[in-house]
């Protein structure tokens, strides 16, 4: 009980501290020179002692991603990204160096953060919550892990679960996602150098819920994490995510890769608040985040995502489920709201292979400023997906006249005995809402931010509490000055 | 031709060398209009410049156009001598045979005119009524309108969207219908253009035909009209390629019936679009079915110009055997106060395909739309597939759009009730599997065609159980296995 | 409390109230009747200040601020309240929630204390059992799939929650049956104090039989044509609105 106490204590101060330094003020660090070569991808297996065989996988990758070209089929715009610009590697040296003073940051981002309410979150949050804390490229510390050890739950680090459960990382890492799925995930799987793993044994069911906070803190590198959950037979885990980054003018990326691998009768929810730095009201800097995220559930098991999107300057990014296994089912639940110069491009992809699988897409897209949001989708029914069933609703938001808000569903089916129901609306904050909050007094910020959670509600109903009301404020805070 | 050229570039070949073969032809004619030059060698270049369309291009994505390299390799092998035949400098009426012609084309309370592979033939046809000429007999006046209007309707897509087949039409056309209503004017009898493939009849055995139609429809300030396409094959069963392409510009408060049925033979390819412009207070309504032939790629581009048009448009589609049938809608928002309502339904059964993309696009300025789509399929067979993919993509606030894409069986209510009537269940799937479409046929405007089209259809239904659905589906069921 | 003068406004380009001046006092119930369309509903949006209802003349004093300059919102908390002949629908938005944060904007523009959520609920669910709807409504998105008597219901719930000063009840007996119609009227009643005010727009004498007005008005054609006390009401219901717009014609 003590060290749960202070591994929370622990974590607590490392986040506020990091809110409070991590911005402008450097943290001393080992941070490899831009570029990207063999020879990076050598230096980063080496720092991390792996062996052979993960160099190895790595180099296929790096060889696999050389021949491929960044996808351009997304509904979003940016600049070519140069990847030799880019450092790959930057770890902090170490965590007492930080220096203390909050002066040196930017005021006006303590005061959106205090806004969200984030410390206080993490404060409710972390009662509960085992949480690992991935620091740009390194996993920095990872709390109750005693706790869960005695559940026989795994939770640590990805790299830590390359020396000590190599047998569990050769059999699933890339499984779900391959190495050459896509040229993010490429350059993930050539260039990652840390993550979280976990191990959910048979039968068990997690006595927590499961935390990562991702932070990219030093300018110019990229973050490329990886993410590992295996849940065993009738196992059951709830995993919670969130980031943040500092504001700068250039332009970050961030490609992780996700993978989740729900054996039979498992259950792996999954939920994601994201809140990458977005860039500025006019566009500069923010963060580029073009993820793989992707389950496989096997017989009876099931896969939900939940995602709040509200940060990076693009987003690519469409957590997917593959139902293997007969009776699997997989769940999208979906908020993405952008503003001033965002883009966003994201959706999901069920893959019904199966037979009486079945899925659910609710998926919220909030167009604000001159912001672009995009909701892309693939339902697909095999031939073998016997009474396989699909119901997905797409509602867009649109706040002013200078944004878009667009639809993409793909749906492809081969099976005479599948029933598959698509719905989508766009329309706008009507005047007579706006009229009845106004006439009952409520100001024009205010009843927009009402109706704008009331329309989502759907979702957050699928977060785990704390995170729900957080998504609430952030889309608040996210809001702002949306409304002339 | 040597083995190293890809089919694709084969069918490259083989089209601009007809072309080049009709140009010489129209040239020692001596008296074609100098637009239908610039048409045809901007369509020659467009084309030539245009690549292939493969699996990555996003409007073939579903639609291999394997079936037309096919229609090269085998039956085109003389193509550049047979076109300077095709050239039309005679209608070739005499040459075919009139009561195969007179088996295929409805009889209507409606002027008739027969096109035969593209001709005219005059003697199954009615005099040309007032308003009615063949391009190659336009006096001044009907020129000045050609030349005003052919081709700047379909060149309107935005450069990344336009059709290959498109340009291939303006290459190959040598000849057209022009259809010109002048202000006011309501003609009183529905026009019937029925175009006929002969599928070799007329040509020396074993060589393909190669179609192409255009029909240029103006319609000025407050007239109206009702036209009905009708596309049909005399049963030869020779392979045959049809490219067919017709532009519709609606002047302010024109009002414009359009009706298109494609009910060729199997061994026909066609390649089909509509392009139509619409301007202040016009109105579409529009009908097409595509039944029969193994490949049918039909396109509608649909372009709001003015305030207040409104739009309808309804589709079915019914692919068997191998066949496969791929409707491309868009319908282009480019000023506010429009409306636009598009409502298609499939039956696909054996190992046929079907593929819809629709597309709703509101532009910036389009405020005030109201805009919304409906697909719904029935898929028969698990050895069929159907890829459907509504599109909204949408830059204006105050709109309202939706969209909506089911796959699905015939209702187990409905069912039981017809049984519990004394129907028997086999007769109750035919009932409910036409009544699925019939709803649909019962909207057009022209009662002769729902009665023809309806018993023709019902007969097919009857008759072939590829398009009976033999699965049932509750709400109810869905709704026990959810609360699973 | 309230005082109108001479008053012109339009709906989109459209004149629709001519010249029209009404003073209500305190205490005082105000019945407003007319036949369709004869501007009832645009008099109690402009008084609320709806987009689109513009004032071409005239002024509007309430509690002796000038009302013209002041936005939709400050009106409501300055104790304006319109019970809606179409109340609106806001998926997803419980009830609840809208009515806290209408109720903590109210209390915080009087300089008091906002509620408790518990002292809130609590409260809630009482006045929501005042108009016989059941609390579960509370819990539900604001109107979302409500019947069009609950709908009603719900909006005299809201204003005897926000406790207003003025309150315009747009036919709000419309489309009732006669227990939901007795339930609106006993929420007015139960309301009615010395230092409140109303302005009932009704068809129906019928609701003048539960809420009693002190003074009757006609509209018709953007004017008031007659005033009178209830028994004016009778009247028209005897006579229709014919004989007022011949005589004023
Ligand atoms: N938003 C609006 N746009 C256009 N006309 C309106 C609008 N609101 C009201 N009107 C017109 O103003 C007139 C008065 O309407 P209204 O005030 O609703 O009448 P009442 O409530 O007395 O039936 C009617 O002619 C109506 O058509
Ligand atoms: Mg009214």
């Amino acid at each position: 009980m003590s060290e749960q106490v202070s591994g929370n204590a622990q974590v607590e101060d490392l986040m506020r501290k990091d809110y409070a330094a991590g911005f402008h003020s450097a943290i001393e660090s080992d941070t490899l020179p831009p570029g990207l070569d063999e020879d990076t991808v050598r230096f980063i297996s080496a720092q991390k002692e792996e062996p052979e065989w993960m160099l190895a996988w790595r180099l296929k990758a790096y060889r696999a991603w050389r021949e491929m070209a960044e996808p351009t089929w997304a509904h979003v715009h940016y600049p070519e990204i140069d990847f030799s610009s880019i450092s790959y590697y930057s770890s902090p040296k170490s965590m007492k160096d930080r220096p203390k003073s909050l002066d040196e940051v930017d005021p006006e981002l303590i005061a959106t953060y205090e806004k969200l309410g984030i410390p206080l979150h993490e404060q409710e949050a972390l009662a509960g919550v085992a949480v690992d804390a991935v620091f740009d490229s390194v996993s920095v510390v990872t709390t109750f892990r005693e706790k869960l050890y005695e559940a026989g739950v795994i939770f640590c680090p990805i790299s830590e679960a390359v020396h000590k459960h190599p047998e569990l990382v050769k059999k699933y890492l890339g499984s779900v996602v391959p190495q050459k799925d896509n040229f993010y995930a490429a350059l993930n799987s050539a260039v990652f150098s840390d993550g979280s793993f976990v191990y959910i044994p048979k039968g068990v069911r997690c006595p927590m819920e499961l935390s990562t906070y991702f932070r990219i803190n030093e300018l110019n590198t990229g973050q490329f994490e990886r993410t590992l959950i295996i849940a065993e037979e009738g196992s059951h885990v709830s995993y919670l995510e969130g980031c943040t980054a500092p504001m700068r003018d250039e332009n970050q990326l961030h490609a992780a890769v996700v993978e989740l691998v729900a054996l039979d009768d498992a259950t792996i929810k999954y939920s994601t608040v994201q809140n990458w730095y977005p860039g500025d009201k006019n566009g500069k800097g923010g963060i580029y985040n073009f993820v793989t995220k992707r389950g496989i559930a096997h017989k009876n098991a099931r896969i939900s995502w939940t995602q709040v999107e509200t940060g990076s300057a693009v987003t690519w990014k469409y957590p997917s489920c593959i139902l293997k296994g007969d009776n699997s089912v997989g769940e999208f639940y979906s908020v993405a709201l952008t503003n001033n110069f965002q883009q966003a491009d994201t959706g999901t992809k069920m893959i019904h292979l199966g037979k009486n699988t079945r899925s659910t897409i609710i998926a919220k897209g909030i167009s604000a400023g001159r912001s672009n949001s995009a909701y892309r989708g693939l339902v697909r029914m095999n031939p073998g997906a016997e009474g396989a069933r699909n119901f997905t609703q797409c509602d867009s938001l649109l706040i002013g006249d200078q944004c878009g808000a667009h639809t993409f569903p793909y749906i492809e089916n081969r099976n005479a005995s599948a029933v598959i129901e698509h719905e989508a609306t766009t329309s706008k904050v009507s005047d007579d809402q706006m009229f009845l909050c106004q006439q009952r007094g409520l100001d024009a910020e205010k009843a927009v931010s009402m109706i704008v959670n009331g329309f989502c509600r759907e979702v957050f109903k699928e977060l785990p509490m704390e995170f729900a009301v957080e998504a609430g404020k952030l889309l608040e805070v996210s809001l702002e000055g949306s409304v002339g | 031709m040597s083995t190293s050229v890809t089919p694709a570039a084969e069918f490259h070949q083989h089209a601009l060398a007809l072309a080049a073969a009709q140009s010489a032809a129209l040239a020692q004619q001596d008296n074609s209009p100098a637009w239908m030059t610039t048409l045809r060698e901007q369509g020659a270049a467009d084309f030539a410049r245009t690549a292939w369309p493969g699996r990555k291009t996003e409007q073939w994505k579903y639609t291999s156009l394997q079936a037309f390299q096919d229609f090269v390799a085998a039956d085109w092998g003389a193509a550049p001598e047979v076109g300077s035949e095709v050239v039309t400098d005679a209608p070739s009426g005499a040459d075919t045979d009139t009561d195969a012609v007179g088996n295929t084309v409805l009889s209507l309370d409606a002027t008739r005119l027969v096109f035969v592979d593209g001709v005219l033939d005059m003697l199954a046809s009615d005099a040309l009524p007032a308003g009615v000429t063949l391009f190659s007999q336009a006096d001044a006046d009907a020129d000045k309108i050609i030349a005003d209007h052919l081709g700047k309707i379909a060149g309107g897509v935005d450069a990344s969207r336009r059709n290959l087949f498109a340009m291939l039409n303006n290459a190959w056309t040598c000849d057209g219908l022009l259809l010109h209503v002048p202000r006011g004017v309501t003609l009183e009898r529905p026009l019937y253009i029925a175009h006929v493939s002969s599928a070799g009849a007329g040509q020396p055995a074993a060589l393909a035909t190669v179609a192409n139609h255009r029909v240029l429809i103006v319609m000025e300030e407050g007239s109206g009209a009702q036209v009905i396409e009708h596309f049909v094959g005399s049963g030869a069963g020779q392979p045959a390629f049809v490219n067919a392409l017709t532009e519709i510009q609606l002047g302010n408060n024109a009002q414009l019936h359009h009706t298109r049925l494609n009910m060729e033979d199997e061994a026909l390819s066609h390649v089909g679009a509509v392009h139509l412009n619409l301007h202040r207070d016009s109105r579409f309504h529009g009908f097409t079915i595509a039944e029969g032939s193994r490949l049918k790629r039909i396109d509608y581009q649909m372009n709001h110009c003015g305030r207040g048009a409104d739009l309808k448009l309804d589709g079915v589609y019914l692919a068997r055997h191998r066949q496969l049938v791929d409707y491309h809608t868009t319908i282009e928002h480019r000023v506010p106060h429009c409306t636009s309502q598009e409502v298609f339904r499939g039956i696909i059964g054996d190992r046929a395909k079907a593929v819809f993309n629709g597309r709703i696009h509101i532009h910036k300025d389009a405020q005030k739309t109201l805009a919304e789509l409906n697909n719904r399929n029935l898929l028969t067979s698990n050895a069929a597939e159907v890829d459907t993919k509504p599109e909204l993509e949408i830059y204006a606030d105050d709109v309202r759009c939706a969209h909506g894409a089911t796959i699905s069986q015939l209702d187990e209510t409905a069912l039981y009730y017809l049984q519990s009537r004394g129907i028997s269940p086999s007769q109750a799937r035919v009932m409910l599997s036409f009544g699925f479409i019939n709803e649909l046929l019962q909207g057009l405007p022209h009662e002769a065609i729902r009665t023809a089209l309806g018993t023709h259809l019902a007969a097919l239904f009857a008759a072939d159980r590829a398009l009976v659905s033999d699965v049932g589906y509750s709400d109810q069921q869905a709704i026990d296995s959810e609360s699973v | 409390m309230l005082q109108i003068n001479k008053l012109n406004a339009q709906v989109e380009d459209k004149q629709i109230l001519h010249d029209l001046s009404l003073n209500i006092k305190a205490g005082e119930v105000h019945a407003i009747m007319g036949p369709n369309g004869s501007g009832k509903s645009t008099l109690g949006n402009v008084l609320t200040g709806r987009d689109g209802y513009d004032v071409l003349s005239g002024d509007i004093t309430f509690n002796g601020k000038n009302l013209l300059e002041m936005g939709i919102e400050e009106r409501a908390r300055e104790g304006m309240f319109l019970a809606f002949q179409y109340p609106v629908e806001i998926p997803g938005v419980s009830n609840m929630e809208f009515l806290k944060a209408a109720v903590d904007a109210r209390r915080k523009h009087q300089g008091l204390e906002e509620l408790s959520s518990f002292d809130f609920m609590k409260l809630a669910r009482d006045t929501s059992k005042q108009v016989s709807l059941d609390p579960s409504f509370l819990k539900r998105g604001v109107n979302e799939g409500f019947s069009g008597g609950e709908k009603k219901r719900n909006e005299i719930m809201q204003m005897m929650l926000l406790e207003p000063s003025l309150c315009i009840l747009d036919e709000t007996d419309s489309g009732l049956d006669i227990d939901a119609l007795q339930v609106v009227a006993s929420g007015v009643n139960a309301m009615r104090s010395s230092d409140r005010s109303f302005i009932v727009v009704t068809h129906y004498q019928r609701l003048l039989d539960f809420i009693v007005p002190d003074y009757v008005h006609v509209l018709a054609g953007g004017k008031i044509v007659k005033s009178g006390d209830k028994e004016l009401a009778k009247e028209l219901e005897a006579k229709g609105y014919g004989w007022l717009e011949s005589e004023v014609a």
